[in-house]
């Protein structure tokens, strides 16, 4: 197996991701955290998941989440599990992503609100919004979020991610485009989301590996992964999702061909703003269920 | 401002027929570059990057088929409308417009001051006939053609792939195509033109950055930032050997810089920047 030099490019590249100083080989190892804790990431897939037509199958959706909640909290009982996220005197903000060409769905929405609902919040305590999120009563006064949207690949920030969906949650989304949405994690830290989130969701019935025209999608480019990746850290489920996205990538143009412009905000937003963690070997990936095509 | 918009918005949509066979129209959607973010989302910033100024958007329907829409970009110039086709060149050449390629559904070209892009929900042998025949009637309903960036002329033509000429502005869009730095440590911003041409020439692929800035002082600035921070090792004739065993070379020609990334020799590199310096010196004058 052949070995690619380290060039000044790869350099200036790492450079923004984390606090380098001095020469560059033990730079490029300072990549590698000497932190041992790690987040745990859970990836299910069910090849039943979306029914005949494409759409996804809400009663196995449900099954899908309460496994996953189940394997995050480490109850066996799905809904002792939940109970563990959402109290009963929580308001509760579902943060979904409505984007007609490849929504969240239904079907994960009405399922994370079952569950808040069946861990004793009030029905007028919960509330699923996007775009209105800043002037939604539920959302101003939320104690907790849930945050769900689907994996794509994206055109200006590299990848539509858990971390790019909290973009409705400032006023001027476009104040955060600069640099290709580097700073997308500093969002995480402002008052109406900071520490509020308590799961998140990353959609991955049919992800986006490849975007073309301005609106950035085609179907062509989607495939059915049937999965869903489940976390508390929405870093490291973007992290895992993006191995995902490029490794059917690498499959499908038979090369290897990372995402342009490169999603840096998923690593900025862990050596940056220190919102949750990036690296794999911080990650542990729990795989449930379908295997086949799996790709990571 | 409103009105202008208005009125353009109404002359480009008669460059877009009503019916596409059985698609019947919808209403016309038009955004300018602040509410662009209301139909693409972040993606907005791309047609941003290359100083869009309106979009008509048109949808149509036909139940049963899948939908198709038809964007018309102004891009404000020629040169900028050039440059957001540059974006992505994937696909085949559909002979449309001053420049076309097809793929997967999308059709994208570009004539005059506009960028258009047909685009059908799903791709069937249908499908593609009516994106292909709604961008052809869109074509020849733009009146005139418009001129590549002036850059374009000042590229060598040994090796060069002449169809995977990017055009743009800022270090993001650089970055895209053929990532240098997270830094802008080439000074780029809307005032700056730059070409990024790929050229196959020995061994491997190898790229040749022109930069125009608005004046000599800023390409006298940015090509400090950049031998400081990219080549801090270069000779004095401005060349290094990077660690990938390639040649980098930079050179300034009054208000155009002109990098040579990935040279397999040091000849090729000095070669290729002497070809450019030439050509600047003679195409250049008087066409800022």
């Amino acid at each position: 197996m052949s070995r690619r030099t380290i060039t000044r490019r790869d350099f200036l590249k790492a450079a923004s991701v984390t606090p380098l100083a001095g020469a560059l080989v033990p730079a490029l190892k300072g990549l590698q955290a000497a932190q041992t804790d790690k987040v745990k990431v859970v990836l299910i897939r069910d090849p039943s998941a979306l029914d005949a037509s494409g759409s996804p199958d809400p009663a196995v959706v449900f099954r899908m989440l309460d496994e996953a909640v189940c394997a995050i909290s480490g109850r066996t009982d799905a809904l002792t599990g939940w109970k563990t996220l959402i109290r009963p005197e929580d308001i509760v903000g579902i943060k979904t992503n409505a984007w007609g060409k490849l929504p969240t769905t239904s079907a994960v929405e009405q399922a994370l609100r079952r569950r808040v609902l069946d861990a004793g919040v009030p029905d007028d305590k919960v509330g699923i919004d996007d775009r209105g999120v800043l002037r939604n009563p539920v959302f101003q006064n939320a104690t907790a979020l849930l945050n769900a949207r689907p994996a794509r690949t994206h055109h200006w920030s590299g990848m539509g991610s858990c971390l790019k969906n909290y973009i409705q949650f400032v006023p001027r989304p476009s104040d955060y485009h600069p640099d290709t949405c580097a700073d997308l994690g500093e969002i995480w830290t402002k008052t109406i989301v900071k520490g509020k989130t308590r799961l998140n969701v990353l959609v991955m019935f049919t992800p986006l590996f490849h975007g073309i025209g301005p609106s950035h999608f085609s179907k062509a480019y989607t495939w059915p992964y049937n999965g869903l990746i489940v976390s508390r850290d929405p870093v490291a489920a973007d992290a895992t999702g993006l191995r995902v996205l490029e490794a059917k990538r690498r499959e499908h143009f038979k090369e290897d061909r990372p995402l342009q412009p490169t999603p840096h905000h998923i690593f900025l937003a862990d050596t940056r703003h220190h919102v949750g963690v990036s690296s794999p070997d911080r990650i542990e990936l729990v795989k449930l269920g379908w295997t086949d095509g799996a790709l990571i | 401002m409103a009105d202008q918009n208005e009125n353009r918005a109404r002359i480009m949509g008669s460059y877009i027929p009503r019916t596409a066979g059985p698609w019947l129209s919808e209403a016309d959607q038009v955004y300018d570059a602040e509410t662009i973010f209301g139909y693409i989302d972040g993606a907005g910033e791309v047609y941003r990057s290359y100083n869009m100024k309106l979009l008509v958007s048109r949808s149509f329907h036909k139940d049963g088929k899948p939908g198709l829409v038809a964007d018309i970009f102004d891009m404000g110039t020629s040169a900028d409308a050039f440059g957001v086709f540059t974006h992505d060149l994937d696909g085949e050449d559909a002979g449309i417009g001053q420049g076309s390629n097809y793929k997967a559904g999308l059709l994208s070209f570009w004539k005059d001051r506009y960028f258009g892009s047909v685009y059908a929900e799903e791709e069937t042998e249908e499908t593609k006939a009516a994106v292909l025949e709604l961008g052809r009637e869109i074509a020849s309903a733009i009146p005139g053609e418009g001129p590549k960036p002036v850059l374009l002329a000042f590229l060598p033509a040994e090796g060069l792939e002449t169809g995977r000429v990017c055009f743009f502005h800022n270090y993001s869009v650089l970055n895209y195509h053929f990532f240098v730095a997270d830094k802008d440590i080439l000074l780029l911003d809307q005032s700056a033109d730059v070409v990024l041409a790929p050229y196959v020439r020995g061994e491997g692929k190898s790229y040749l950055l022109l930069v125009r800035y608005p004046d000599e002082a800023g390409a006298a600035r940015a090509l400090e930032s950049f031998l400081r921070v990219y080549m801090p090792d270069a000779s004095p004739s401005g060349t290094v050997r990077t660690e990938d065993g390639k040649w980098t070379a930079v050179l300034r020609k009054r208000d155009i810089l002109a990098v040579a990334f990935n040279e397999p020799s040091e000849i090729f590199v000095r070669d290729q920047l002497k070809a450019a310096g030439s050509l600047i010196d003679e195409k250049g004058r008087g066409t800022h």
